[in-house]
């Protein structure tokens, strides 16, 4: 097996020029694409997510990572097309209606697609009939919920309701998340989990889907 | 004679001791969403906010006021259109057009905008901006100041500064690129950044210049941070801009505070390093990772805490008597009280209840003379 040990390296160090070198040469040696992707793309995002987490690392760090990913995937891309790569599932993710604020929102993207989630991202200010649309056009195993302002925290706990009114409560997990959520009022709201960064979004996410 | 809460306030923020502990809440989100909303409790319909607060025992509080200093144009043509509740403005230049898409929010009061669509698209427009900047002209916004501060008496605050919510580093990040373009720019093009945030740091300059015309106390130099995104660049671009304002206005007499109701635990130290005078929204557990008690020992004995009461504990979702225990908590962790105002952080959020203000006040009655013992 080829050592991706290099491009993982790379990718936690957010540098996009050797990233693409790496994923290139690791091609030309025989590593597939579905390896590539795992054993040295999301293996670098997790590390960078687990940094994140620990104070470790910043926005900018992130940002760079998840760029030289972006920059190596392009590179693979033709090559899956036609191929299933397996999931670590599907997640639909917004910032609640009235809130205009998404780089929070952004971040837990970033780091649950560079964890081998399907991320179905919906932007911000998003009406909570789109997410239900949303949820059940995507058959979301997930939905992950943004807020910034103690005024927008509240049209979370509306969103779990119009999910409840459409019957799909059962079938898809409430993660929650933003400046003025605590555990507590995940547990208030009846959401399944809450998360205080993008770097532990990725564990609770699989843990909520037992991963 | 007693001390107005307004000296008060301006007595610790210099750091001068008091006999008892200030409290100065912030209820705009509550109040604007409620008048946009027409959901007032049925026994302040139609009272104003200042005279709510004095309803609830708190003087007239927090009142926000955009800037004493407003900007006009020169040798450029800016054309604004509303389209509710969007605004957009396009700025013509010689040097070529550009625009921005503004937004309000009912949700947080009509005066707050977010820029859905930022003046920087592209490596192309730094010239433009520049130009912009360069071409913007200060002028007095005094007289819309005062109205303001003959409204809020000597029983509050006027919250304002020169240049609106941020300081010349934060406009430039957030409001002019937006973070995660500041973060790319800033690795692919670091001299175009650094040269537009000498040419923001010079509008600024100009606008604490005529900002001196005013009798404004103690001036908001920047707002809104998370440890996250500053930190990385906050000794580089942040410090010394601090410095020079604080300089500047405690040259001409003035106090210098910064609004932080974010994540504070990596940026406390760097904050401790400027010579500001106020930290104002301080939000402590649980609605950030950070203890009061770190930030009375990271942000150290020469700068005036203000807020302790994070949002959330005004929720329903909280009981009075946990509400009661928290501030009862607070005060003590406080101890022996000096430099520290009681606020919120950042804001009596739209939902919560009103009534929570006087018991800060009770609270503060019975435990809240100074110097507080454990």
């Amino acid at each position: 097996m080829v050592d991706l040990s290099l491009l993982s390296k790379a990718i936690e160090e957010g540098n996009r020029d050797k990233a693409v070198q790496l994923t290139t040469e690791a091609l030309s040696k025989g590593a597939s694409p579905p390896d590539i992707i795992t054993h040295g793309l999301q293996s670098g995002m997790g590390v960078v997510g687990e940094k994140f987490s620990s104070g470790e690392y910043f926005l900018p760090d992130m940002l760079m990572a998840a760029r030289a990913m972006t920059a190596a995937l392009e590179i693979l891309k033709p090559l899956l097309e036609g191929t299933s790569m397996a999931t670590m599932g599907r997640v639909v993710i917004g910032t609640v209606e009235g809130d205009m604020h998404d780089i929070g929102k952004n971040v837990v993207a970033t780091f649950l697609k560079g964890s081998g989630f399907e991320v179905f991202d919906l932007g911000n200010n998003v009406p909570d009939k789109r997410f239900v649309e949303e949820v059940r056009e995507k058959k979301a195993d997930i939905l992950g919920l943004s807020a910034l302002l103690t005024t927008t925290m509240p049209n979370m706990g509306r969103v779990i309701k119009a999910l409840e009114e459409a019957g799909l409560r059962s079938s898809v997990k409430v993660i929650v998340g933003g400046a003025p959520v605590t555990q507590d009022y995940a547990n208030y709201i009846g959401a399944d989990a809450y998360a205080h960064d993008g770097g532990r979004a990725v564990p609770v996410c699989k843990q909520l889907l037992g991963k | 004679m007693a001390m107005t809460r307004k000296q008060m306030i301006l007595a610790a923020a210099r750091g001068e001791y008091l006999d008892k502990l200030p409290f100065v809440p912030r209820i705009d989100v509550w109040y604007n969403y409620n008048v946009a909303n027409d959901k007032f409790p049925e026994k302040y319909k139609g009272w104003r906010q200042t005279d709510i607060l004095r309803d609830q025992g708190a003087g007239t509080g927090q009142y926000r006021f955009w800037a004493v200093v407003r900007e006009e144009y020169r040798d450029m043509e800016v054309i604004v259109t509303h389209d509710e509740p969007y605004i957009m403005t396009e700025y013509r230049t010689p040097l070529g057009t550009i625009a921005k898409k503004d937004v309000f929010s009912r949700y947080e009061g009509a005066w707050i905008v977010y820029e859905m669509e930022k003046l920087f698209k592209s490596e192309k427009d730094y010239p433009i901006i520049k130009y912009i900047m360069e071409h913007t002209i200060p002028v007095e916004n005094f007289e819309a100041f005062r109205k303001v501060r003959d409204e809020v008496g000597e029983d509050g605050m006027v919250m304002t500064g020169a240049i609106g919510l941020w300081s010349a580093p934060q406009r430039v990040m957030r409001e002019i690129l937006g973070y995660e373009q500041f973060f790319y720019e800033l690795a692919d093009h670091p001299a175009e950044v650094e040269e537009l945030l000498e040419v923001m740091k010079d509008l600024e300059r100009r606008k604490y210049e005529v900002a001196m015309g005013c009798d404004l106390e103690l001036f908001n130099i920047c707002a809104n941070w998370s440890d996250d995104i500053q930190t990385p660049v906050f000794r580089k671009y942040f410090t010394p801009w601090f410095k020079e304002v604080t300089d500047f206005l405690h040259a001409h007499g003035r106090l210098a505070m910064v609004h932080i109701d974010g994540e504070m635990r990596r940026l406390n130290p760097l904050l401790r390093e400027t010579d500001i005078d106020v930290a104002e929204a301080v939000t402590p557990a649980p609605q950030s990772l950070v203890p009061m008690t770190e930030f009375r020992r990271e942000l150290g004995d020469n700068m005036t805490i203000w807020g302790g009461i994070p949002s959330i504990l005004f929720e329903p979702m909280y009981s009075d008597e946990d509400f009661d225990n928290y501030v009862k908590n607070l005060l003590k962790e406080m101890a022996p009280g000096y430099r520290f105002i009681v606020g919120m952080g950042d804001n009596l959020p739209f939902d919560g209840y009103i009534d929570r203000v006087h018991r800060v006040v009770e609270l503060i009655d019975e435990y809240g003379t100074l110097p507080i013992e454990i």
